[in-house]
């Protein structure tokens, strides 16, 4: 049911480990795929290692902040952790990082040698690189993939970042390439809060946003690709149950990748999203998940081609308990009212933003003709 | 014990306890752990010349270096020295003190004593030379660009570029009269600089004047003296002086703060490599950032993937493969520049 065809590889599922310190070494890569990943990506592996600062990583409620993007182990000791992470099978993606297309060339080309399945250019690091993340050059990716591409017979694919104005352009750039697919997105730059007291962000420089904050973000630049270019997408951002990853892959994408969740609640989280992907499925007679992959993106249109309809909002006639007045707070134009349990919209008032029908705790609101 | 002795204690033949040595999942599992627990009571050590007699390696390469004194060419070394370590070889490192004729004896010498490969920092050597060395079989990379870049695998760096886009950078500081104080060595990237320089003040429409172009030593006195000379003849003073390497900036401001002149509000000096002293340095130096370790590390990668091949193909003639690395502003105070961008990103 779950059976996911991604680059000519099988994977037993979608859900796929993505690139972090969880997955820094063969022992955790293997973790992973035990807990049931379709696949695992290893954390990014580069040149030369950087010494991890103290503290690295952050976190409130709706996400993570990062400034560790980079795996602590030199390519010379990948070979050993790619024959542990192996060793009991699984499909195991490299990350490669660097600056150069030949550079990259010759990290991918020993990942491959090491056993790697599969190449995932990760050159949209949003900390310590710079303000224009190399993914955001769609020649200079070009480039990179090109020569990454000639130099491995395992498909490449390439991971790309919301720190672009035109996702589609470089993704087309990718395929251009040769490339076999992307990954979208990468941790968004950014600062978690500040510390009033102390008067101190979060971490001491700009980090990779992840979790829940960038899913929208990720949702939309995987709608934008599959909507603009024919390759297989694999969706990341803010995942953590089996919605979420339904969202990704109605919205285009082959598979999808959890990262901050098994940071932040461990790898128990992928074997929760593999099985509630699972229930879901057979609840909604769905034979294999390939036959939801883009359904959504029938009902994103344009924003021209958004038919006008007079609809407004009806409360239904249904009793509110709810006592929250959010709806009689949020709306702008000053058409709800409440009278003890009753919610009345004046519909000459009402001009159908919709907004009301989300804010409803009790979801009774909706717009109609 | 040698190792006649300990196949004696064992009761196996001498080629068995070698086997356990060098290739162990030939053995037996039983056989194996009994002969291992031998040589691990008795602390045997395998005779290193025999070994190396016997397979034909000797497990050390050579690094020729143009100079030891110079940080950033240990940084180099530091790279070379750290994957050589995990591939468990010895590296060998001799200084040619920039002397073409002891970079040669070095390399005769390092050949003599059976180095399984062989690292040249900014070599000197020619396609004629390398030719030579050639019919030696002995791996070579370089490191840095060379005459003979074409014969061998190299890893290397586009100075044009970034002396390109550091002379670009002090334009857009606001600096017009831009002089440059060029290494004599290692030549083909001083070469590629003093190109990068011109080329962006050319396509800036400031006009190039060679009075502006001092050689000097590539070293901090090189630096001092270029700079001493330079305002002593200079009828006017230049806005900002782009040196060619951060000891030759170190050198340069030297000289400036001896003649009272603040840098960078008089000349702002920007320098050429980022060592670990130009972070310190007061005023902090604008630079560009050459990744030593890096092309230490890489020059080794690609050295033991021919020691490898060679191995496995017995040595066979391929076309050279070359890893371009990147350079990268650094942008400090000692430039003029007021925002700090390129130093926060």
């Amino acid at each position: 049911m779950l059976k996911t065809q991604f680059l000519g590889m099988e994977l037993p599922n979608p859900v796929m480990v993505a690139a972090g310190p969880w997955n820094r070494d063969g022992k955790g890569l293997k973790e992973s795929l035990e807990a049931g990943a379709g696949a695992v990506v290893t954390e990014s592996i580069v040149s030369d290692t950087v010494m991890d600062v103290r503290p690295r990583i952050s976190c409130d409620t709706l996400g993570a902040e990062n400034i560790r993007m980079y795996s602590d182990i030199q390519i010379e000791g990948w070979e050993r952790e790619m024959s542990i992470a192996k060793s009991s099978g699984g499909v195991v993606i490299a990350s490669i990082s660097g600056h150069t297309p030949s550079e990259l060339a010759y990290l991918a080309s020993k990942m491959e040698r090491f056993g790697a399945d599969a190449i995932e250019l990760s050159v949209s690091n949003p900390a310590a690189e710079s303000l224009e993340v190399v993914a955001s050059h769609a020649d200079t990716l070009f480039d990179m993939t090109k020569e990454v591409v000639s130099a491995v017979k395992i498909p490449v694919m390439v991971k790309l970042s919301q720190n672009t104005t035109n996702i589609s352009k470089v993704a087309k750039a990718v395929k251009a390439a040769g490339g076999s697919g992307v990954t979208a997105i990468n941790s968004v730059r950014g600062i978690l809060g500040v510390d009033l007291e102390n008067a101190v962000p979060a971490l001491s420089t700009y980090g990779g946003i992840s979790g829940e904050y960038i899913r929208p973000l990720g949702l939309a630049s995987v709608a934008t690709i599959a909507q603009t270019v024919d390759i297989p997408i694999c969706g990341v951002g803010g995942i953590s149950c089996a919605e979420n990853a339904l969202e990704y892959i109605m919205l285009g994408a082959s598979a999808v990748q959890v990262g901050t969740s098994v940071m932040l609640e461990g790898r128990d989280s992928i074997r929760k999203i593999v099985q509630e992907l699972e229930i879901w499925a057979q609840n909604h007679n769905v034979e294999n998940l390939s036959e939801l992959r883009g359904k959504a993106l029938e009902n994103l249109k344009a924003f021209d081609e958004i038919k006008f309809e007079p609809a407004v909002s009806h409360a239904n006639g249904v009793p509110c308990s709810e006592n929250c007045n959010k709806c009689v707070n949020a709306c702008m134009y000053q058409a709800i009212s409440r009278r003890g349990n009753s919610i009345r919209i004046d519909r000459a008032k009402c001009t159908g933003c919709g907004l009301c029908t989300f804010i409803c705790p009790a979801k009774k609101l909706k717009l109609s003709l | 014990m040698n190792i006649k002795q300990i196949a004696e204690a064992a009761g196996v033949s001498v080629a068995t306890v070698s086997r356990v040595l060098n290739h162990p999942e030939n053995v037996a599992p039983k056989t194996r752990e009994k002969i291992q627990k031998i040589i691990d009571e008795e602390e045997y050590t395998p005779n290193w010349f025999a070994q190396g007699l016997n397979f034909k390696r000797t497990k050390t390469i050579g690094l020729v270096l143009p100079q030891n004194i110079n940080s950033a060419n240990m940084e180099v070394a530091n790279g070379v020295e750290d994957v050589a370590r995990q591939k468990g070889y010895i590296t060998f490192m001799c200084n040619m003190e920039k002397d073409p004729r002891r970079e040669k004896e070095y390399i005769d010498q390092l050949i003599t004593r059976k180095v399984d490969g062989l690292i040249l920092l900014y070599s000197t050597l020619n396609e004629e030379y390398a030719s030579w060395i050639e019919e030696e079989n002995v791996p070579i990379v370089l490191i840095g660009e060379t005459k003979a870049r074409d014969s061998w695998d190299s890893v290397f760096v586009d100075c044009r570029a970034g002396a390109a886009e550091m002379t670009a950078h002090l334009i857009e500081c606001g600096h017009k009269r831009i002089a440059m104080l060029c290494g004599k060595d290692p030549e083909p990237e001083a070469k590629a600089m003093l190109q990068g320089y011109k080329n962006v003040l050319k396509a800036s429409g400031i006009k190039v004047e060679e009075h502006l172009i001092y050689q000097v030593g590539n070293n901090i006195e090189g630096g001092y003296i270029g700079m001493k000379k330079m305002i002593g003849n200079l009828p006017r003073k230049p806005d900002a002086v782009f040196a060619s390497s951060d000891e030759i900036a170190y050198g340069a401001i030297d000289a400036l703060k001896e003649m009272k002149l603040r840098v960078p509000e008089d000349i702002a000096v920007t320098g050429f490599g980022n060592d670990r002293m130009s972070s310190l340095m007061e005023p902090k130096v604008t630079t560009v950032e050459l990744p030593y370790r890096k092309m230490g590390i890489y020059g080794a990668r690609m050295l033991f993937d021919q020691i490898e091949e060679k191995k496995v193909k017995g040595g066979h003639h391929r076309r050279p493969k070359k890893i371009q690395l990147q350079t990268k502003m650094r942008v400090r105070k000692s430039c003029g520049h007021r925002e700090r961008i390129g130093e926060m990103f």
